[in-house]
């Protein structure tokens, strides 16, 4: 979520990836650095370590609501 | 009945407890007799039944000073049983309380809940479960705490003399994950059945995370989280490795607990792969039964499991002690009270 909020704040198109259960302290995050609609997107948890084909599988299911995200739709 | 002390205020009364030495050291509810008469109901048990005995000072602790404690240390009623079920744990002989409360280690109860009472008291087993910020969990470590400073007369640097102590010294309880372990739970593990609330007490020091990162395109993975625990374990310097014969605990996160049941581990043989590989560098084993490494499931979803190395020492090597809550006798706390 910080780097998402980093990046946003240098002006550049971001989008936080957050795992489920990170979430809560995604949004907690965002609001006390004052950009609460940043956009971002939740993934299973885990999804580190789940191995390559899994992490292929997450990335197919969420990769049109990243570019959404980042296109601000 | 206790003796009464008197006070002006109540800031006065906290004033006056911390000038005798009765706190940890931090502002403590004022034990009016009232508000020990109500944890005493809580209890079912006569004021003045003693529960046994606690040491260095030898100090006879019966329902009502337990009840103080409890008081002072912000408990609420419904945590009377858990207290009271710990507390007697920590005073059967093979938990060494006298020798524990006495040493220069640092070591202090673990106090591990599992049952109905988890959800009935709001006992926390998830993200931050030792830390601050969850009352049950808090006021029901620290009630024993208090307990054995002022029953059991441990004070630092003169009876208490542990070389540096602790934050855990303060409070250390947490119930298991039961709802997300793979596994079955630490109580049913030690011969009771789900349907009842038990409280197991260990001597500990504080928790040394193991980081793993779990990786499923890797056969070896969930071994090198398993030697991750024992190699802590079994570090030089640890008392387990120095003395051996005793017991530890494992927390695992039910995320790599889970990492662990894919890979076919049960509880038993997760704590067969650690005592078979928990050796020191000269090769002597640092525990010697499987049923000395404790597992239990809890923390939040991350990287990094706990072990927690024990003393060892005292005459019985500072054995955990299991407790099933006695039902039927708190008949003033709904979720104790037998249907």
């Amino acid at each position: 979520m910080r780097d998402g909020l980093n990046a946003a704040a240098k002006g550049v198109p971001a989008v936080a990836l957050v795992t489920e259960d990170f979430w809560p302290q995604g949004n907690f995050v965002a609001t006390s650095f004052g950009m609460p609609d940043i956009p971002r997107v939740q993934l299973p948890h885990p999804t580190a370590g789940t191995g390559a084909e899994s992490m292929r599988l997450i990335a197919d299911k969420v990769v049109a609501e990243v570019i959404a995200a980042l296109e601000g739709s | 009945m206790s003796d009464l002390l008197a006070a002006d205020s109540e800031i006065a009364a906290i004033e006056q407890l911390h000038e005798l030495g009765c706190t940890d050291g931090l502002p403590v509810i004022v034990p009016t007799p009232e508000r020990v008469e109500r944890m005493v109901l809580a209890t079912g048990l006569d004021a003045g039944m003693v529960l046994g005995e606690m040491g260095p000072l030898l100090g006879v602790c019966t329902v009502e000073k337990l009840a103080a404690a409890a008081v002072m240390a912000g408990c609420i009623p419904d945590y009377m049983p858990i207290v009271l079920a710990a507390t007697q744990a920590v005073m059967e002989p093979e938990f060494d309380l006298t020798e524990m409360q006495a040493t220069t280690f640092g070591t202090t109860p673990l106090i591990i809940v599992n049952g109905p009472a988890i959800s009935a008291c709001g006992i926390a087993s998830g993200f931050g479960a030792l830390g601050p910020g969850h009352r049950a969990n808090a006021s029901i470590g620290r009630a024993l705490r208090l307990a054995m400073t002022n029953i059991g007369g441990a004070r630092p640097g003169s009876s208490d003399m542990t070389l540096l102590g602790h934050g855990a010294k303060f409070t250390q309880c947490l119930a298991e994950d039961e709802q997300n372990s793979p596994f079955e739970s630490l109580a049913v593990s030690r011969g009771f059945d789900t349907s009842q609330t038990v409280v197991t007490v260990i001597g500990t020091e504080a928790p040394h995370s193991v980081m793993h990162f779990a990786d499923a395109d890797d056969p070896d993975s969930p071994i090198r989280l398993l030697n991750g625990f024992a190699d802590m374990l079994a570090a030089p310097g640890t008392n387990n490795a120095a003395l051996g014969g005793g017991q530890a605990v494992v927390v695992i996160t039910p995320e790599q607990a889970g990492e662990l049941a894919v890979a076919g581990y049960t509880r038993s043989s997760i704590a067969d792969h650690i005592v078979d590989r928990a050796k020191t560098r000269s090769g002597r084993a640092a525990f010697q039964s499987p049923d000395d490494v404790l597992i239990v499931a809890a923390g939040g979803a991350g990287l990094y499991s706990f072990v927690f190395p024990t003393w060892c020492a005292g005459a019985h090597n500072n054995r955990s002690v299991s407790k099933a809550v006695e039902l039927d006798q708190s008949c003033e706390i709904p979720w104790a009270s037998a249907s």
